[in-house]
């Protein structure tokens, strides 16, 4: 992955899920460790203890029962010598002075009696003076020099003077932080490694529901008849692509059901329909009376007045329920406008509306030529049937770089308030229109089949204003180049 | 010249074998498929007439299976659906037509006149088209009505060299929006008429014979010599 893929990962929602597993994971092995140094470190000190305490006993009895004279020093010195080589859980022989253990026998006040242990002992004697801890247990003492504090037990012997032993706690210390250094090496390993994992699972995983995204906004692009990718497995993806598969085959069966209804609809009313007008048509052309001819002529624009209904109604309905069938081809907006004008400027100019276009030039989209030319027509027939003489109606067309934009703007009565908010509605008409009040309805649902928008609003300086938006080609281009992208790259990490 | 008509609707297959008959065809009629396809065996026919909703198979399976027998006439296709199937687009690039129900009798008739055309050799159209005393050059694209030159808006002038080239027959407001405009479909307003008030203002002025004449409720004409 190139660094510019970084972000994109980052922003992935693998990697929070990840993340977050891992976080949790982390805190929790973490925790469970804390526990377990916690009563290591606890069962080290019982033992220690246990093994001071048994040994100032002993030593206690033994100085105890040592007559005080001139050997006495030598004997419970030996004796302490002796217990000072098995100390428990000792590591280090490295050094040939011992100074992880010390015995001494003092009073309460005066000078040492006996010393076993590295150094002259003055500061262990002044340290444990200087303990006030209850003596019955062992309590840790900090002598001056030593990093590591002594575990200290005490006896309390007849004559008024008290035995200790220390022991360091140094291996302890040791222990646990060999304990404490491998744990994190291993807790750090695992944790990568589980985090990995997870990442690469759900990036799998979220990497099937991509696919199907796509595929799902592909379908709902162009063709309804084809299918999300069908997932191997049968777990929640699987699901999801199985339900959305049946969504579609609904949706497809009903779009189906809806062009049956609509091709047979219009296949029924237009054989009567034809044969009524043909009739009609050979009747006239047979030569009738002159009161008869014209009501068989206003017979026939009734008809084509209903054919124009029908088949604008159907239109609508297919193109509010996305059926409509579009054939598209790229089409220069500005030539269509003004292809439309030059078939629209008579019938304005003898209205006395005045017209203008602006344009900036070729305005390239991808669409079906035939129904643009009729959501023109039907913009340019109502202002023809609504606009008062002597108003100004004004195309301009622009383009940034996804959408064309076509205004049609006037300066008449604008919108009727109460209708202004149902504009595209069906059936939704001025009081004063002859309509069939499809016109809009039928312009908002051709340009949102397009991918386009439509808004209507009245000018704050007076009239109407008409706003059709609609992608342009390089746009659609661009959207099927990044699908494709989009594709390839998840081709490549599956 | 002969014509096959398939059309399973009797009422609609009446009058359009009467205006073609009127027209000075020999029309020749099928109410499915079989018979047809039986017809078109035995006759060699200038142009068909095919309705897509037969009641034995698809008109467009009909023709390709005619067309697989080797029947090379001309096909006017009627279809009674909305939007024009793909098939038929694809059968339109082979010279062949739709018009979509209900049409105009003289649209069928005009349609019917083009494709026979089509299949009959003929010297090419002439860049001189004369129509009692009005002239039209069009390859200068010059209009004159006897002495006068008839200053015309290029819109105008293909509007009136369509109208020549048909003159005498009659032209409906659909043909002249396809032909003039190159759009199917038809306007809410009487944009085309006001085209033809505006043409007939500059052609057939005070004290001439006028010329584009208006057939209510079906079209226009323009009265040839």
């Amino acid at each position: 992955m190139s660094s510019k893929a970084a972000n994109p990962i980052m922003r992935s929602a693998a990697w929070r899920i990840s993340l977050w597993a891992s976080l949790a994971f982390a805190i929790g092995t973490m925790l469970v460790f804390a526990m377990l140094h916690r009563f290591v470190a606890s069962d080290l000190q019982r033992r220690s203890d246990a093994w001071l305490s048994g040994e100032v006993g002993v030593l206690s009895d033994v100085a105890a029962r040592t007559p005080k004279d001139r050997l006495y020093g030598r004997v419970v010195g030996e004796v302490a010598e002796l217990a000072s080589r098995e100390v428990p859980y000792r590591e280090q022989a490295s050094t040939t002075e011992n100074d992880a253990v010390f015995f001494l026998q003092a009073g309460d006040n005066g000078p040492l009696r006996l010393w076993v242990g590295y150094g002259d002992g003055a500061a262990n004697l002044a340290a444990i003076r200087s303990t006030q801890a209850s003596h019955d247990v062992p309590f840790d003492v900090r002598v001056q020099g030593f990093r590591i504090p002594f575990r200290v037990a005490s006896v309390r012997m007849n004559d008024g003077s008290n035995i200790y032993l220390g022991l360091s706690e140094r291996d302890e210390v040791h222990v646990l932080r060999k304990l404490r250094v491998r744990f994190l090496t291993l807790w750090v390993v695992i944790v990568l490694l589980g985090f990995i994992i997870v990442f690469f699972a759900t990036r799998r995983m979220l990497g099937r529901v991509t696919e199907i995204t796509e595929a799902a906004s592909r379908i709902g692009q162009s063709d309804l008849s084809s299918r999300v990718p069908d997932t191997k497995g049968k777990d929640e993806i699987g699901h999801l692509a199985d339900t959305l598969n049946h969504m579609l085959d609904r949706i497809e069966s009903t779009v189906h059901q809806l062009h049956t209804i609509t091709d047979s609809l219009a296949h029924d009313l237009r054989s009567p329909l034809t044969a009524v007008r043909g009739k009609l048509e050979t009747a006239l052309a047979g030569g009738v009376i002159e009161d008869h001819a014209e009501s068989i002529v206003s017979a026939i624009d009734e008809l084509d007045r209903l054919t124009e209904f029908l088949n604008t109604s159907l239109d609508v309905a297919e193109a509010q329920a996305d059926a409509l069938r579009l054939s598209r081809t790229e089409v220069d907006l500005d030539a269509l406008v003004r292809d439309m004008i030059d078939l629209y400027e008579p019938s304005m100019s003898n209205k006395g509306l005045g017209f203008q276009m602006k344009s900036a030039g070729a305005i390239k989209i991808m669409a079906d030529p035939g129904l643009l030319h009729r959501v023109i027509a039907n913009l340019l027939d109502n202002e023809l049937k609504h606009l008062p003489a002597s108003c100004l109606v004004c195309i301009s067309l622009e383009a940034d770089e996804h959408m064309a934009t076509l205004t049609l703007e006037d300066n008449g009565p604008g919108f009727d308030a109460e209708i202004s908010r149902h504009l595209f509605e069906r059936r939704v008409k001025g009081r004063a229109s002859r309509g069939h009040g499809l016109g809009l309805a039928f312009v908002e649902a051709v340009v949102r089949v397009h991918g386009g928008s439509v808004t209507a609003a009245n000018r704050r300086e007076g009239g109407a204003r008409l706003t059709v938006m609609l992608p342009l080609c390089e746009a659609e281009r661009q959207n099927e180049s990044d699908l494709l992208a989009l594709a390839n790259a998840s081709d490549s990490q599956g | 010249m002969r014509i096959l008509l398939v059309e399973d609707e009797l009422e609609i297959q009446s009058f359009v074998k009467q205006s073609l008959t009127g027209a000075g065809y020999d029309v020749h009629t099928a109410e499915d498929g079989a018979t047809a396809a039986l017809l078109a065996a035995k006759y060699v026919y200038h142009a068909m007439i095919v309705d897509l909703g037969l009641p034995d198979q698809d008109g467009i399976d009909l023709i390709l299976q005619m067309r697989k027998a080797g029947v090379t006439s001309p096909v006017l296709i009627l279809s009674a659906r909305r939007s024009v199937d793909d098939r038929v687009k694809g059968l339109e690039l082979g010279g062949d037509d739709y018009l979509t129900k209900p049409f105009a009798i003289a649209e069928l008739l005009a349609r019917t006149r083009s494709l026979l055309r089509r299949n009959t050799p003929q010297a090419e159209d002439p860049s001189r088209l004369r129509v009692y005393d009005l002239e039209l050059d069009t390859l200068r694209r010059r209009a004159t009505r006897g002495d006068e030159v008839l200053n015309l808006s290029p819109q105008e002038f293909v509007l009136l060299e369509y109208l020549c080239r048909n003159a005498g027959r009659v032209v409906t407001r659909s043909m002249l929006m396809t032909e003039v405009w190159g759009m199917r479909f038809q306007p809410d307003t009487n944009v085309v008429d006001v085209h033809i008030y505006r043409l007939r203002g500059k052609i057939d002025t005070e004290g001439r014979e006028p010329l584009i004449k208006t057939l209510r409720g079906i079209g226009y004409v323009l009265e040839g010599s």
